[in-house]
Order: C-alpha cells, then sequence, then structure tokens
C-alpha cells in the first residue's frame, strides 16, 4: 500500500511547506518593489544612465579628450572639443567638450568609457529609468549628462 | 672600395650603404632604432640620445648615437643589449621629468614618438617625484603655430627644419639646463611661408596646429591621401576629416613633387568644404532676384536659355570660360559640352590663349634640387610656390648654384649669390637682347645685326657666361613676363637669351594655378583640341568626333578677353566655370550684365556670380574626385574626402547632366558615371595622358613626358613693343601674384586674415617724393580706372613702378588695366 502513504507524505510536506509560508507572511515584510511607486534599491557598482560630473568650483571634469568615445565599442559617445576661453573656463586646463553625446539605443552600459576617462568626468549613474517616446529623446545631450543629482558623489570608488 | 658593407647588430649581418646612418640601416633590416631628433630629411645632430646603442671598439664597448654614425665595414652593434635597453631607459625617464604628460588633451595624443617609444622602451615608472618645470603652456609662435614648451624636448627638429630647408633661422634656444626653452628671436617674427612643416616635424605636441587646435584626435580621422590645389606645384598632401568635416591637413612625401613639405596656405587654408559662405543650393534669377531653385529646374533654365541664344544668334554666340582652378574631368567635359553639344570653340579660360606659357610647363621639379643655377625671369616662387622655392634654396646652399634673376622686383631668392637684374617694365627685351649678345660674344658666335646695339657690361657678360657654363640649369619663366603688352616681345628675347647659351630644352614655365597645365591639356583653349592637339588638325578632330559621337566645329574661337569685349556684340550667352572676371576687373562686370544669359557655376557667390541668371553649386575638389596637372605635366588624383556641402554636386556630374538634358539624343556620348571611368575617356582624347589610368596614376602622379611636344628653338628677331611714357601717370604699374592674398580660398578662412601684408608696394624714393609711408591709404590711377589701397614701402620695388598684388580687396588690379595692361601707367592721388 505504498501509494496510500505516498499520499499522506505529500500532505504532510505541502502541510509543512504551507506552514512555511504562513510564518513568512506575517513575520517578513515583502521583496517585492512597487516600482515606479517605490524607489529601487541600487546597488554601487550597478551602471545606469551616464553622468558628466563637475568639480566642486563648477568647473566641468571633462576636458574632451574623445578616451570614452576610443573606448567605446559600439560607437555610442560622440565628442567634440573646443579650446577653453581663458577668461570664462568651462573645465581646467584648455580643452573642453564642446559637444558630449551619449547614444542610449547604441551603449550597452558596458563602462568602458568610464575605466578609460582620465578625470572620472563621465561616470554610469544609477538612473535607470530610461523608457522615452521618442527615439530623438535617446540622445542624450551634454546639457542633459552635465545635470546628475548629485555632482561630487564619487559612484564607484575603489573597487 | 665596394659601396656596399656589412654590419652586425645583435650577431645578425645586414647590409649597408657605405656612409649611411646607422638608424637608416638597421631600418632596412627591420630593427628601428627610437630616435627623437633625428630625421631622415634632416642633418644628423644626436640632440636628444634617445637612439644610443653599444658599439664594440678595440677598447670595449661604447655607447654611440645610432642617428649621428655612419656605417662602417665590419662594424659590431648591440642593439638589444643590457647596457643599451639601460641608456636607452634612462634617456627616455629623463626626456620625461619635465614633461606635462597630458596626453589626454595633446594634440599629438595617438600619433606621439614619445607616446609610441614610452611604451615600446619606457622604464614604465620614473624616479623622480618631485614638481616638475612649469613653462609657457600655450605661447604663439604665430597666429598659425602655438608652442607649449612644458612638452618640447629640445630635439631641434624645428630650428633646423627653418634652417635647413627655409634657410630662414626663425627660432632658438633660450637659457640653460632645466629652463632650456625653443622661442623666437627678440624682435623676430616667424613668418617662413613653409613654417607649418615643423608641426609636422615636432616628435612630440610641443608644436600644433593653432587654427585646427583641439579639432581632432588623429585616430578618429579619415585619411584621404589627396593634392593642394593653391599653386601649380601640386604638393602632395593628406586631407584628415571626420564626420565629413575636413580637420586638418598634414604634408604627404612625394619626392619628386614637393619631398615632404606644403606651404602655410596649403596647410592651413583648408576652410573650402566648411566656410558658410558655400553656394548649397542651385540659384535663378526669378523677377530680378537670384531664388533658390531646384536642381531640375536650374538645369532646365540653362537648357532653354541656351538654346534660345543658339536658335536665335547661332552656336557662334555661346562662349565659355573654364578654371585653371578646377579638375581635368571639369575642364574636359565644359569642352566636350561646348564643341560638341552646343558646337562653339568660343573655349577659354584665363591664364588660357593670352598666357605665353610653354605648352610642356616646366622640365621637372625635381631638377631643381640637382640645378647648379637658377635663371627666373619674371616669376617669384617665394610667393607662388613656397615649396619650390624651399627646395631652391637648398641648390642655392648646399649646391652653391648661382641664382639669377630677372624681375621688377627684387625677390626674396635675390638673397643667394648670383645675379639680379630689376628690368623697369618695357625694358626686359633691352636686357634679355644684351644677355644673348654676351652670350653669343663669349662663345665666338657672329652677332647678328639686330643684336649689334645691345648694351654691354661687366654683370652682364658674367651672368651671360654663367649661363653659358653651367650643366644642369633650372630655368624659369613666370606668368608676369608671359602676358598682355609688350609679353611677346619679352618671352622671345628671353627665349633667344636660353636658347643662344644651350639651354633651350630646359626652359620652363611656372603655371601660376593649380591646372594651369591641366586646362590647357584638356583643350580648354579656343584653337587646341584636348592632348594639345591644334583645332586645325583635320585628324585630330576626326579623332574627337568618332569618341565623342558629334560634329565639331572647325573656325577657331574667341579668346577669354575676345569673349569678354564681345559680350556687348557676338556673344550672347556665356557659361563660366570658376571664372570670376567681374571681381578681377570691373570692366568686365559691364560687359556680363549686356549678356543675354550667364550661367556661373561656382563655390562662392562670387561677384560674377551675383550677375548670373542661373547659379549652380559645385563642390570644391576636396567634395569629389577628380585629376589635376601640375606644372610639371604629373597628373595626380584628388580624390573624395568629404561629402559635398549641401546641393552642390561635382563639376564633372552638373555638366553630364546638362548635356544629357540638352541633347537626350547624344546620351550615349554622356554615360560616364565615375570620375575614374571619366579619366579613361580623357586618356583617348588627349593621346599625351595614354597609358594613365584612375588607379596606376596612384599616390604618386603620373607625368607625360617633356620630350612628347617638341620645341624647336632658335634666336630669332622679335618685334620690339614701345611702351610710351605718359606724364599724367609717371609710375608704371607692376603686378604679380602674393602668397597671402584676399582671394575666396583665403577668405574662406578667417584665421589666415591676419597673414602677410596686403598692400600696394612703393620704393622708398618715390614714397618720400608722395610724402607716403606705410599703411597710409592711397588712391592709384590709370587711364582706365582707380583702385583704394593703403601704401608699403619697400626697397625691393624698382623705384619708378608701383607693386599690386592680384587679389587684393576692393582693389582689383583690373580696374588699372588698360591696353598697356598689365604693364600700364599708373598715378597716386
Amino acid at each position: 500500500m505504498s501509494g496510500f502513504k505516498d499520499v499522506l507524505d505529500g500532505a504532510a510536506e505541502i502541510a509543512k511547506a504551507m506552514g512555511f509560508t504562513l510564518k513568512t507572511l506575517v513575520s517578513e515584510p515583502p521583496v517585492t518593489v512597487e516600482y515606479p511607486d517605490e524607489p529601487m534599491t541600487i546597488y554601487p557598482r550597478f551602471r545606469g544612465r551616464h553622468e558628466l560630473r563637475r568639480y566642486e568650483n563648477g568647473l566641468e571634469r571633462c576636458i574632451g579628450c574623445c578616451l570614452c568615445e576610443a573606448a567605446c565599442p559600439t560607437g555610442a559617445i560622440h565628442v567634440e572639443a573646443a579650446e577653453n576661453d581663458p577668461a570664462h573656463p568651462t573645465s581646467p586646463g584648455e580643452r573642453y567638450a564642446s559637444v558630449y553625446e551619449v547614444n542610449l539605443m547604441r551603449c550597452i552600459f558596458c563602462g568602458d568609457c568610464e575605466a578609460a576617462c582620465p578625470t572620472e568626468a563621465v561616470v554610469l549613474g544609477h538612473t535607470i529609468d530610461l523608457a522615452v517616446y521618442n527615439r530623438r529623446d535617446m540622445l542624450l545631450t551634454k546639457e542633459q549628462l552635465l545635470n546628475p543629482p548629485d555632482p561630487n558623489t564619487v559612484i564607484r570608488g575603489d573597487w | 672600395m665596394s659601396d656596399l658593407i656589412t654590419i652586425t647588430i645583435d650577431g645578425k649581418e645586414i647590409p649597408a650603404q657605405r656612409g649611411e646612418m646607422l638608424t637608416k640601416a638597421a631600418r632596412r633590416a627591420g630593427i628601428e632604432i627610437p630616435v627623437f631628433c633625428g630625421h631622415p630629411k634632416l642633418d644628423p645632430i644626436g640632440a636628444c640620445r634617445m637612439c644610443l646603442v653599444e658599439q664594440e671598439t678595440p677598447r670595449g664597448r661604447a655607447l654611440i648615437t645610432a642617428c649621428t654614425t655612419p656605417v662602417s665595414e665590419g662594424m659590431v652593434i648591440h642593439y638589444g643589449s643590457e647596457k643599451a635597453v639601460d641608456a636607452r631607459q634612462g634617456t627616455l625617464e629623463m626626456i620625461l621629468i619635465n614633461h606635462p604628460l597630458d596626453c589626454p588633451i595633446c594634440d599629438k595624443g595617438g600619433e606621439c614618438p614619445l607616446q609610441d617609444h614610452t611604451l615600446a622602451h619606457g622604464p614604465g615608472k620614473s624616479h623622480f617625484w618631485e614638481e616638475k618645470h612649469h613653462k609657457a603652456k600655450n605661447y604663439p609662435l604665430s597666429d598659425l603655430i602655438l608652442l607649449d614648451q612644458e612638452r618640447c624636448i629640445l630635439c631641434w627638429r624645428c630650428i633646423r627644419y627653418l634652417g635647413e630647408w627655409e634657410d630662414k633661422p626663425q627660432l632658438g634656444l633660450f637659457h640653460r639646463g632645466g629652463e632650456t626653452v625653443i622661442d623666437k628671436f627678440p624682435d623676430g617674427e616667424l613668418d617662413a611661408y613653409t613654417s607649418g612643416s615643423i608641426i609636422d616635424l615636432c616628435p612630440v605636441g610641443a608644436l600644433t596646429n593653432r587654427p585646427a587646435r583641439f579639432s581632432y584626435r588623429p585616430w578618429e580621422l579619415r585619411k584621404t591621401p589627396s593634392i593642394c590645389t593653391h599653386c601649380g606645384q601640386g604638393c602632395n598632401l593628406r586631407i584628415d576629416s571626420r564626420d565629413d568635416i575636413v580637420r586638418r591637413h598634414v604634408a604627404r612625401e612625394n619626392v619628386a613633387v614637393n619631398d615632404e613639405w606644403i606651404c602655410d596656405k596649403g596647410r592651413f587654408a583648408d576652410d573650402i568644404s566648411v566656410s558658410p559662405a558655400r553656394l548649397q543650393q542651385p540659384l535663378a534669377r526669378i523677377a530680378g532676384q537670384l531664388q533658390p531653385v531646384s536642381w531640375a529646374e536650374a538645369l532646365q533654365r540653362v537648357v532653354s536659355g541656351l538654346k534660345g541664344v543658339a536658335e536665335r544668334h547661332g552656336p557662334a554666340a555661346i562662349g565659355a570660360i573654364g578654371s585653371a582652378k578646377a579638375s581635368n574631368e571639369a575642364n574636359y567635359l565644359l569642352g566636350k559640352f561646348m564643341r560638341g553639344v552646343i558646337g562653339s570653340n568660343n573655349l577659354d579660360h584665363r591664364e588660357g590663349a593670352a598666357l605665353l606659357a610653354d605648352p610642356r610647363g616646366l622640365p621637372s621639379l625635381e631638377a631643381a634640387r640637382h640645378a647648379d643655377l637658377i635663371l627666373l625671369m619674371g616669376c617669384d616662387p617665394s610667393e607662388e610656390m613656397p615649396v619650390l622655392a624651399t627646395l631652391l634654396k637648398r641648390a642655392a646652399i648646399r649646391q652653391a648654384a648661382a641664382v639669377v634673376i630677372v624681375h621688377p622686383r627684387r625677390i626674396e631668392l635675390a638673397r643667394y649669390p648670383g645675379h639680379c637684374f630689376q628690368p623697369a617694365p618695357g625694358e626686359e627685351p633691352a636686357l634679355f637682347d644684351a644677355l644673348t649678345r654676351a652670350t653669343l660674344a663669349g662663345r665666338g658666335e657672329p652677332i647678328p645685326a639686330w643684336l649689334a646695339g645691345a648694351a654691354e657690361d661687366a654683370q652682364i657678360t658674367a651672368a651671360a657666361n654663367a649661363l653659358a657654363a653651367a650643366q644642369r640649369p633650372f630655368i624659369l619663366y613666370g606668368s608676369d613676363y608671359a602676358w598682355g603688352f609688350g609679353a611677346r616681345a619679352i618671352v622671345a628675347s628671353l627665349t633667344n637669351w636660353v636658347t643662344a647659351a644651350g639651354h633651350g630644352d630646359r626652359l620652363g614655365f611656372l603655371h601660376a594655378q593649380a591646372n594651369s597645365q591641366g586646362a590647357g591639356d584638356m583643350g580648354m583653349l579656343p584653337d587646341f583640341l584636348p592632348g594639345r592637339r591644334p583645332l586645325a588638325d583635320a585628324k585630330a578632330r576626326g579623332d574627337l568626333e568618332a569618341l565623342w559621337q558629334t560634329e565639331l566645329p572647325s573656325q577657331p574661337g574667341l579668346t577669354y578677353g575676345g569673349m569678354l569685349a564681345s559680350a556687348r556684340g557676338r556673344i550672347k550667352a556665356l557659361y563660366l566655370l570658376g571664372a570670376n572676371p567681374a571681381g578681377e576687373k570691373p570692366a568686365d562686370a559691364a560687359a556680363l550684365k549686356a549678356l543675354d544669359f550667364l550661367v556661373v557655376q561656382e563655390l562662392f557667390l562670387t561677384e560674377t556670380a551675383q550677375l548670373a541668371d542661373v547659379v549652380l553649386p559645385a563642390a570644391s575638389y576636396v567634395e569629389g574626385d577628380g585629376t589635376f596637372t601640375n606644372s610639371e605635366r604629373r597628373v595626380q588624383r584628388a580624390p573624395q574626402a568629404v561629402k559635398p556641402v549641401g546641393n552642390a554636386a561635382p563639376d564633372w556630374l552638373i555638366l553630364t547632366h546638362l548635356a544629357r538634358a540638352y541633347a537626350p539624343e547624344r546620351a550615349a556620348a554622356w554615360s560616364t558615371t565615375s570620375v575614374a571611368a571619366l579619366f579613361a575617356e580623357i586618356t583617348q582624347a588627349a593621346p599625351l595622358y595614354a597609358g594613365m589610368t584612375w588607379e596606376n596614376l596612384g599616390a604618386g602622379g603620373r607625368q607625360w613626358p617633356w620630350q612628347a611636344l617638341s620645341l624647336q628653338r632658335s634666336v630669332q628677331p622679335y618685334k620690339p613693343a614701345a611702351l610710351p611714357a605718359d606724364p599724367a601717370y609717371p609710375l608704371r604699374l607692376v603686378v604679380g601674384n602674393q602668397l597671402w592674398d584676399d582671394g575666396v580660398v583665403l577668405a574662406a578662412s578667417p584665421a589666415l586674415a591676419q597673414q602677410g601684408i596686403k598692400a600696394a608696394r612703393l620704393h622708398p624714393t618715390d614714397a618720400a617724393a608722395l610724402g607716403l609711408h606705410s599703411g597710409d591709404a592711397i588712391t592709384l590711377r590709370s587711364r582706365s580706372g582707380s583702385v583704394r589701397t593703403t601704401v608699403h614701402v619697400d626697397d625691393a620695388i624698382k623705384p619708378g613702378t608701383v607693386f599690386l598684388p592680384y587679389s587684393l580687396a576692393g582693389a582689383p588690379a583690373g580696374a588699372l588695366f588698360d591696353e598697356y595692361a598689365p604693364r600700364s601707367a599708373v598715378g597716386v592721388g
């Protein structure tokens, strides 16, 4: 009569599991995030939308060296450089980026741009809500990239 | 003793040429010894110590600099030994002590020998942690070149280039030790015409191209091997572009043409394809105003306009003016359209039938390097062909070539030993007669009666003897002596002299424009067909008729001047391709207004284009494929580097579509769809070009032979032309080309606006008599008109003459031209 025993054993397992479920239901908070009504927890090394950072004095970190562009495996970055006006510099030194564009349709969020950057100007931030209604809006301009919420946060630090 | 010897490097035996530098022999064997100061085109100096290797000597191994050590038989070299590697590492570490390592913002980063050598030979880390020396970071040496003294590694290449090639030592080393810097001399300028070459030569990012600064990174550039079209030398250069925008020009080596140098105009006047002034859309005159129209409508208007004139007045009422700045293809097709489709031989260009040029140009640019005497008559290579001028200077210095000059100005090359004659306008034939007479007398030949009265003096005899004794003279005459009143007598008399001296076959002509030679080769002349075949030659016409599937008119047409002079008479319609008569001579503007129909195919809305009924926007040479033939008959490719601006189209494409629209029944003869195919057709139409193809022109171009057209020259009497004095206009006009003028190409490059002195020039004695100082505004008057400009006092000017460069903004020399042009009498007031 092994069939009957199997049924009983099965029922016991189900009861045990249901017991665990019922216990967890009342003792633990839910793990599902009601995104976008609730914010997501994002881990420090997460690579989201690009940001261009500034120094504390407000000067742009980007010097327009185009190394991010050279490192980019998908050709998602376009940089044009120009010479700083010494009276009103945009960045320290002689050179700055007059055009900085990221094509999010091409970007694969590999982080090579960040690794290539000699001034820690471009970083992949923690913005993950990238959906737009218009393909053109996937081309991020320098103005959009330069306005991250907190300009001086070093996102990844030493790792 | 054989010149081929054997040396040993790292135990490997390699062949070498006796006397060549060790670096060169090693490179041939595949061992690249790093160098900074050493350069194949500069004298060895051994300033940087980067090329240290060990040599076996009787007293043991010694470190030597490979770039200054000539190889010798049995030499034993250790390149990879521990000591040699350590020495090179130490040298690099020392060079990098004060180098700022700002590679991310340095224009050289990515093509920098210092980066490359550091990666290949460097220690990787430095012993030094102290603060680096700080020097000037963006120090302008001129409007065109910036020096970063921190990056400089003191290799002396720039100093040596200016000394060895330009013979203008305008840079030097100042201070000592770690404070040493390159700088201009106090009160000195860096204004040599090929100064930009030092940017290419600099092995680090110390010297950078100021107008192009920060506009590119080397790895992202599309590099198109092309040529320069600013003068008739056709220097080889590379057009670097990105995103279809030209970023910079750099020199490309072609030892036969330009060695490895280009002039500053060729390097920095590179904005023709980005100028906002470029025409982007066809324009048509609608209700009296030029308004944008579609290509289809523009071509339809050209077809109906030309057809209307042809029906009312016959095809001979239509003329076309080509351009020595446009490609062979453009000129060839304009000729084919006029002769084969319209049926008119009214076909010429500005430097066309009126210019008494040698149909073969000059024998060979490379001959300038080996010359033992340089004879320049009515041409100024420093202003008209600066790179040729550097080759000539080098011949004058390195080979002690005497420089004999006959020119109304004391030109720059007159600073070399030789003879400089400054005949006043009108007196040139008398001088050449005297030289001819002295030459004949020196050779003991009979002197014809018509030469018996020629002057004699010691300098004339010395110059005549020098030319007669020369083995490899480089002889040029230029456009200053080859057109206008009296030119026939000048050219005949100078030909007499050169022929009498036994060098008749070495007399060459210095063309001023990029494709002066090619425009003539393409038959852009009223009486010559493509390939310099005379129109009167029935066989030549027959060959072309078969190729073009048409019938050709046999009556010679009107010349450039003839067409413009007839614009109020026989000529009712003109098709101008790249020609701007209205801007050059105000009288011609009035003539063009009288035409029934005017078509202008142009890059810019020039004075002439503003008068047109239809303006067709052409692509510049950067934006389309084409070939150009330089002064030494070298046909060179100028491939497309960037897209045409706006809706502009290449000349050949415009003309092909126009011909097909004008005569749909002839479409079969107008079916080429690429420049390569078109060039193949040209080689059939012009037998001089036989054997060439677009592919085999390659990177260096191909020449058609000097002997392909033979000219029989002998000492002949000629008809003198007296230039009457005019008391009301006491000065004599001298015109000429100047590198930095206000031409349309330079106007497109705002960075060059401040280059050169754009003024009429007077001798100090004339200026003093008139109470004028440099910078004063003057009005020059002749019987035909007047121009307002400023004056520059210059003792190189012949007293009694006033020099007015072509293409000065607001002061077209053509306004002063009368029947004695360009040697018109003028007054200041």
